[in-house]
């Protein structure tokens, strides 16, 4: 057993500097000492088989919380369209709230809203008693709002502790919709921990796009949780683009609990090197004709390893249920692997759910095709693999993000 | 300009093509009629490079020995095959690949790259002929096309890249009359005094549509008959069987 004394004592200095209320303080408490109970996951835990953070996070057996000099955002590093930002530098939230035209954007202050009740993910419980930080987004009922909102989490040069955590709460109220992209950028070649929870609640008829691009991290281990609520008639659509990350776990669990919900969580991944990266969904069908989709795909180089456990939970009054998961990988390595999970707990009998799940290399014929028009080899390769990565993007809604991602992946798309 | 001597190809030790001998001129049609298991794709595959077939012989053409080139310097000498089954590549914009594509061979013939706003100039112009419409463009490489849809888009790179010896390999499987119609079309709008073809049938109709200047007989890897184009009518007639052994 890891000796935890070390975290213990910091956790103790954090709740004494936190003035926060008894509510917080309690539950913070609560979930830290859930946390005790069994530490951080082993592999050998079945919900952690495949995971890369139970071989890092013991390197985080003494947490030291963002501190750093910088309080400065890159300009250059802005997204060039009109947006609302969201500044976190080092961890440290920097934000001017927004209330205009049905939106709010303030500091997820005392996490007022937040669910108070521990789970038995470590990790989650880990996070829920230590973030210091995070987000709140609202939007008011009726509101459409077309400007996007870009979150930075921003780590720079000057960041000298080890742990990140935030904990962010998304409303979207009846019938509005809003447009969310989630950006990690990192300057600091640290080894950090990474933590966060978010809550997206979509009332009735609501529309949430939520877009993270996770890239080039070379040494820090991240956990991004996600959990959404779904209301009658409201859609999330979640993408996860994540490329050459050193050690990584994305959970998100989706309850699809009002009638004629959709959520389509999909997500790429890209590896190098060592990296290493792990993708667990869970979509809960608890009402009758929901509809849900995952769609993952994996480029694996070098020795990285990637896994993708992903579950449809159909619920026994979740009838006409459509259920759709496809995970495929490209192995472009002898020592690239690639482990899959799929998994149907269906309770329901008039269901219509579908997985499927491959992995193998680059299809020779294909490349043959490429080839035989002029393209050298390499490029063939090339445009295959982006081209095998970029299926998923095709399929996003929102044009403007579809091609910011196209061109992430380096890919043209409907034009040359 | 083509000279194909002492052709061998096998594939796993298994002897497919057993020294096939053809000349092509330049501006001509050749045909290659035979049998099931005659060898007509391995020939189409050794002529283009493919990998995983054992090749020995010579492939003379522009005074290089083709066999000494990979399939990508093949293509960007002026080889240019059509498929029997074109593949589909999903993710890969059918644009895209174009340009790719013709940039790949301008670039190794020491021209210079088109620009987005060239290229699409000269696709319009040529997609336009063949009743391709942007839509199909716009979509994956081969990805939901039909099988006419598939072949047009074959012939549309032929016209694109302007290879100087195309190679066809059974481009009439699978297409209706009016798809036929289209692509002969094209293909005889391709003929010119500088271009060479090879076409690889089964049937005879195809020829029917693009008249070829010689008909060869391909059985058990050699060419056992040549004729003018009056061979495929014959053939169509009383069959392969008098040439299989």
């Amino acid at each position: 057993m890891e000796n935890y004394e070390n975290i213990k004592v910091n956790f103790d200095s954090f709740i004494q500097s936190l003035k926060s209320n008894a509510d917080d303080i309690e539950f913070r408490k609560k979930s830290f000492n859930h946390f005790l109970t069994n530490g951080f996951p082993k592999a050998k835990d079945e919900e952690w088989k495949y995971s890369p953070l139970t071989k890092d996070l013991n390197k985080f057996l003494s947490v030291e919380f963002g501190k750093s000099t910088e309080q400065n955002f890159p300009e250059e590093l802005k997204e060039n369209y009109d947006h609302y930002p969201i500044i976190f530098i080092d961890g440290n939230l920097q934000l001017e709230n927004v209330q205009e035209n049905g939106l709010k954007i303030v500091k997820n202050e005392k996490f007022l809203k937040s669910v108070k009740k521990e789970g038995t993910n470590p990790v989650l419980n880990f996070t829920n008693a230590f973030a210091d930080e995070g987000y709140l987004i609202e939007v008011e009922p009726n509101t459409i709002i077309s400007k996007p909102i870009v979150v930075y989490n921003f780590y720079s040069k000057n960041f000298s502790s080890n742990f990140v955590s935030a904990k962010n709460f998304i409303l979207i109220n009846e019938s509005s919709e809003i447009t969310i992209f989630e950006k990690n950028i990192y300057n600091s070649d640290q080894e950090y921990l990474i933590t966060s929870n978010t809550e997206v609640f979509l009332a009735k008829n609501s529309k949430l796009k939520k877009y993270n691009v996770n890239e080039e991290n070379k040494h820090s281990t991240i956990f991004n949780f996600t959990k959404a609520n779904l209301d009658e008639g409201s859609e999330l659509e979640h993408f996860t683009f994540s490329k050459n990350i050193n050690s990584c776990r994305d959970e998100t669990i989706v309850n699809l609990n009002g009638k004629n919900s959709f959520a389509s969580v999909s997500g790429i991944q890209s590896l190098l090197d060592n990296n290493n990266h792990e993708i667990k969904l869970i979509i809960n069908h608890n009402e009758e004709f929901t509809e849900s989709s995952q769609f993952i795909k994996s480029a694996l180089h070098d020795s990285s390893t990637a896994a993708f456990q992903g579950k449809i939970f159909v619920d026994s009054q979740a009838q006409k249920t459509d259920g759709y998961q496809l995970s495929r990988a490209l192995l472009l390595s002898d020592k690239a692997r690639f482990f899959s999970k799929p998994e149907l707990e269906i309770y329901a009998d008039d269901v219509k759910c579908s997985h499927g799940s491959s992995s193998g290399s680059i299809d020779n014929e294909s490349i043959f095709y490429l080839r035989s028009r002029g393209i050298d080899e390499t490029d063939a390769k090339e445009m295959m693999i982006k081209g095998f990565l970029a299926e998923v993007i095709d399929k996003l809604k929102d044009d403007r993000f579809k091609k910011i991602f196209f061109s992430k992946l380096g890919h043209d798309s409907e034009n040359v | 300009m083509i000279e194909i001597k002492n052709l061998k190809a096998s594939v796993d030790e298994k002897e497919i093509l057993k020294g096939l001998n053809l000349s092509i001129g330049k501006g001509e049609v050749h045909a290659i009629m035979g049998p099931n298991g005659s060898g007509k794709s391995t020939l189409s595959y050794a002529l283009s490079g493919k990998e995983g077939y054992n090749v020995s012989g010579e492939i003379k053409f522009n005074k290089k020995n083709l066999l000494e080139l990979n399939t990508e310097e093949r293509a960007q000498e002026g080889v240019f095959l059509a498929l029997q089954y074109p593949t589909e590549i999903p993710g890969v914009f059918t644009k895209n690949f174009l340009r790719t594509s013709l940039n790949s061979i301008r670039k190794a013939n020491g021209e210079s790259e088109l620009n987005a706003i060239e290229f699409l100039k000269i696709l319009k112009e040529k997609s336009t002929e063949l009743k391709i419409d942007d839509e199909m463009l716009a979509r994956p490489l081969n990805v939901g096309f039909s099988g006419g849809e598939k072949k047009r888009n074959e012939i549309l790179q032929m016209a694109l890249l302007e290879p100087s010896f195309i190679i066809m390999d059974e481009t009439d499987s699978g297409l209706d009359i009016d798809a036929l119609k289209v692509v002969s079309n094209g293909v005889n709008s391709l003929r010119d005094p500088d271009r060479s073809f090879l076409i690889i049938t089964h049937y005879q109709r195809l020829l029917n549509y693009i008249k070829p200047d010689f008909v060869h007989v391909l059985s058990d890897g050699k060419i056992v008959k040549t004729g003018d184009w009056k061979l495929a009518l014959d053939l169509e007639k009383e069959g392969y069987g008098q040439f299989i052994n």
